[in-house]
């Protein structure tokens, strides 16, 4: 790392924690960021917004060293820096906490706060009295102290193990700190907790980039939003003089009214029926789907909602109760096969390690569930694979190279829609959607939402389960909320109130 | 276990050319074995590139060939079959037994194949059914199988077995000794499963990620025991093979080409961007394990610097390419 010496004019106290400007940078000839710009403040909770694709991921790696610019100018602290790594960030305090790589999960907490080179050691023997002392001031300064120092981090909650990330970080002295989309994988309690803490470090002077996808939260959260877009910086403002709208617009360069698409599409047939199921967290459920139809299903994390599609997608074991479709009863207690013979299609919750392969190509992961219409007599016709790949991405617009491209070099948006092309290939009669939007951009979003309806409107039974509400107001035609595995309210979406919803998901009966 | 070996004969990693679009080849592995054949070519030409070198070898880069595709199909599901060797061994010697006692040869071999194919459904069973780690469950296959043999084979070597036997490890065809047939043929028939049938579909599918091709709708149980199966077969062919080249049967004839066969198996690979195994690959990888030693051997470098000088440049090939995928 080189650092040039600052402007003496400046005063110490007005300068920015992190500063980038013109930042450019190119992957194969492709732009990535086109003179991107950021600010941070120290002392402020600054929300880096866009969709996926609009160049956010990027211009974090270029701040935190992980990439190197193709062009531009990075102050941090008001030096120009060059970082050439990963650890020159980390000297100069610039520090990103992702959601996957935080923690260490083998070794104990207070290991993981002062891991690597704050190991406190004399003559190469560790100092554990020294080791917990520190690690100790650290959780007490993030109001943690509860959280205990010997105990291994992988058996710590998910908000508890970003709580220890954060703590690792500032025990490297970190003055700004990047959050990945911190809260996908928490409860609302832990977003509150988190939120204190973040405040905290707020109020100690840290610089804090928040990434998210989830709009409320920024709004409640952050004082200044940036907002990028094509890998570009657009716009930074104060939140307080913004809507959730403008917000949206600005992302995805258009209005965002009619994120929803009209309802209207339910019939009276009913074609999944369901009666007195029991299984893994479901307790003695009944109910029908009709053609046509969005059946929203809400509840809190644990209240059985993801149970409930593994259970109809056959992949859970059934104990009691039987599901038929089009009056067909499902064989068996379980068979992720037999419920796909019977028209009943699972886009699971987590996309990454459950709906594509993401080492595999499109087309091997389109083909994988329809190996039946691509094959004769066992014997599989390439073209045929090819052909039903490209039918998947010309239907869903799937931005890709082609059929043979990597999974995993789509976007999470491209990826969610391989997965439906999938599943959408075998003309499913019940497509069960967990979560089918999470995690991706509000312009696929849309997408997705119009595609659903388009679904609909040619006759299918949709299932999706959901833990945003507007969502599930917006997409549904009728909305089941579950509590501990039973159902809890049952109310058309149309014009539903997110507090009754609300008070269905804690329990209080209809 | 062979100590000369040679170019592999022309099978060029079989892909198509929209194939090789999608799987980007890293070289760094095929650049190995070019290497390997112009630096013994240059340093011994007349012994190195005769026909009878070539040949001679080839029988016993043969039976390597065999076992490892066997190890390639489990290793397409994501696991690992350590047994594959004494698998061989055990069918080799309960055959060449069977046949000596006066069994007809045909049944023996029949015996043979069903002895190893039985090993496999119990690796299948094992890891499949009963969610025991590939590893730890073909390991302790290895010791109890690896012990049958010694059982079978009372220790001793078995010798004698019948005129008729002999010639599916030591005649000729057009001068290309006969193993060197089967090996093509189950190399061939391995390739065509996994590329075009339903079932290889499902075994990549498996390999890549289980979840996602349970949630699919694939068998994974019934796929991964079906692909252990599948190794036992093969493995035992190769055993059976190996005793009518040799004439004999010891405990341990093919033991030997388990860690062999994974080598192979592991520098095949390299070679897709994927880091899939495939027998494309696979077949390289068994050449540059195959050139190496006889190319050594002509050199006269000793049996023991050969093992140590096997090993470096097996990890120097995975590093190559390794590396290239990095910067590309």
């Amino acid at each position: 790392m080189s650092t040039a010496t600052a402007d003496p004019v400046v005063p110490q106290a007005e300068r920015l924690a992190l500063r980038a400007e013109g930042i450019s940078k190119h992957f194969e000839g492709v732009a990535a960021l086109t003179e991107a710009r950021l600010e941070v403040r120290p002392g402020e909770i600054h929300a880096l917004l866009g969709e996926n694709g609009a160049g956010k991921s990027t211009l974090i790696k270029v701040l935190t060293g992980v990439h190197q610019p193709d062009d531009g100018r990075i102050e941090s602290a008001g030096e120009e820096v060059r970082f050439s790594g990963v650890r020159d960030a980390h000297h100069s305090g610039v520090v990103a906490l992702y959601q996957e790589t935080s923690i260490v999960p083998t070794i104990s907490v207070a290991e993981n706060i002062l891991l690597g080179e704050r190991t406190p050691s004399s003559g190469g023997l560790i100092s554990w009295n020294r080791l917990y002392r520190e690690a100790r001031r650290q959780l007490d300064r993030l109001n943690q102290g509860h959280i205990p120092l010997r105990r291994l981090a992988g058996r710590l909650s998910p908000v508890q193990q970003t709580m220890v990330s954060v703590a690792r970080a500032l025990a490297a002295d970190a003055r700004v700190l990047i959050l990945d989309e911190p809260t996908a994988a928490l409860t609302d309690t832990e977003i509150r907790d988190l939120f204190a803490v973040l405040r905290a470090l707020r109020a100690d002077g840290v610089g804090i980039v928040y990434v998210s996808h989830r709009l409320e939260e920024v709004f409640e959260l952050c004082d200044r939003v940036t907002i990028m877009r094509n890998g570009q910086t657009i716009v930074t403002r104060d939140v307080a003089e913004m809507t959730i709208d403008e917000v949206i617009s600005t992302m995805v360069g258009r209005s965002a009214e009619d994120l929803f698409p009209e309802r209207g599409t339910a019939t009276d047939r009913v074609v999944l029926e369901v009666t007195g199921l029991h299984g893994n967290k479901v307790k003695d459920l009944s109910f029908s789907a009709h053609a046509g139809e969005v059946l929203g299903i809400g509840g809190l994390a644990g209240s059985g909602r993801s149970e409930l599609m593994r259970l109809l997608a056959g992949d859970q074991r059934r104990t009691e109760g039987t599901i038929a479709v089009e009056g067909r009863e499902l064989a068996g207690s379980r068979g992720v096969g037999r419920a796909l013979e019977h028209g009943i299609a699972l886009v699971p919750e987590e996309r990454r390690s459950q709906g594509v392969s993401l080492g595999a190509t499109i087309q091997d992961n389109i083909a994988i569930a329809n190996l039946s219409r691509v094959s004769n007599a066992g014997w599989v016709s390439a073209s045929g694979i090819a052909r039903l790949a490209r039918e998947g991405i010309a239907d869903l617009r799937i931005k890709t190279r082609g059929p043979r491209q990597q999974v995993g070099l789509l976007s999470g948006g491209n990826q969610q829609k391989v997965v439906l092309a999938k599943m959408l290939a075998r003309h499913p009669r019940v497509l069960l959607l967990d979560e089918p939007t999470r995690g991706i951009d509000v312009g696929t979003k849309a997408e997705i939402y119009r595609l659903i309806r388009a679904l609909a409107a040619a006759g299918t039974t949709i299932i999706a389960v959901s833990s945003e509400l507007p969502e599930l107001i917006g997409l549904s035609d009728r909305i089941l909320i579950m509590h501990e595995g039973r159902v809890s309210g049952e109310v058309p979406a149309a014009g539903a109130d997110e507090e009754l919803l609300l008070s269905y998901c804690y329990g209080r009966k209809a | 276990m062979a100590q000369t070996t040679d170019t592999v004969p022309a099978v060029e990693v079989p892909q198509d050319k929209t194939q090789m679009s999608q799987m980007l080849w890293q070289g760094g592995t095929i650049i190995a074995l070019v290497a390997l054949i112009v630096v013994f070519g240059i340093l011994r030409p007349a012994a190195f590139l005769s026909f009878g070198n070539m040949t001679n070898i080839l029988a016993q880069v043969a039976i390597l060939t065999i076992i490892a595709a066997a190890q390639t199909v489990v290793m397409v599901t994501g696991h690992f079959d350590l047994s594959v060797g004494t698998t061989a061994t055990l069918a080799g010697a309960t055959a060449s037994a069977l046949m000596i006692n006066g069994m007809p040869v045909s049944m023996a071999i029949v015996v043979g194949v069903l002895v190893g194919t039985l090993v496999g459904i119990v690796n299948g069973i094992l890891v499949a059914y009963l969610g025991i780690s590939a590893i730890v469950a073909t390991l302790a296959t290895m010791t109890t199988v690896g012990g049958l043999a010694f059982i079978v084979t009372d220790g001793t070597t078995l010798y004698g077995m019948p005129e008729s036997f002999n010639w599916i490890g030591q005649t000729r065809l057009a001068g290309i000794p006969m193993p060197v047939f089967f090996a093509l043929i189950v190399a061939a028939v391995i390739w065509v499963i996994l590329r075009y049938t339903t079932v290889g579909r499902r075994w990549y599918a498996v390999g890549g990620n289980s979840e996602v091709a349970r949630l699919s709708g694939v068998n994974v149980r019934l796929n991964v025991l079906l692909a252990f199966t599948v190794a036992g077969f093969a493995s035992a062919l190769g055993g059976i093979i190996l005793v009518s080249r040799l004439s004999s049967a010891s405990s341990t004839s093919a033991n030997d080409y388990m860690m062999l066969a994974v080598a192979a198996a592991f520098l095949g690979m390299t070679l897709l961007k994927s880091g899939q195994a495939n027998i494309g690959g696979t077949l390289v990888g068994v050449g540059i394990i195959g050139v190496l030693q006889n190319g050594l051997n002509i050199v006269g470098v000793n049996t023991y610097i050969q093992q140590v000088l096997t090993g470096i440049i097996i990890i120097a090939a995975v590093l190559m390419s390794s590396l290239k995928s990095k910067n590309a």
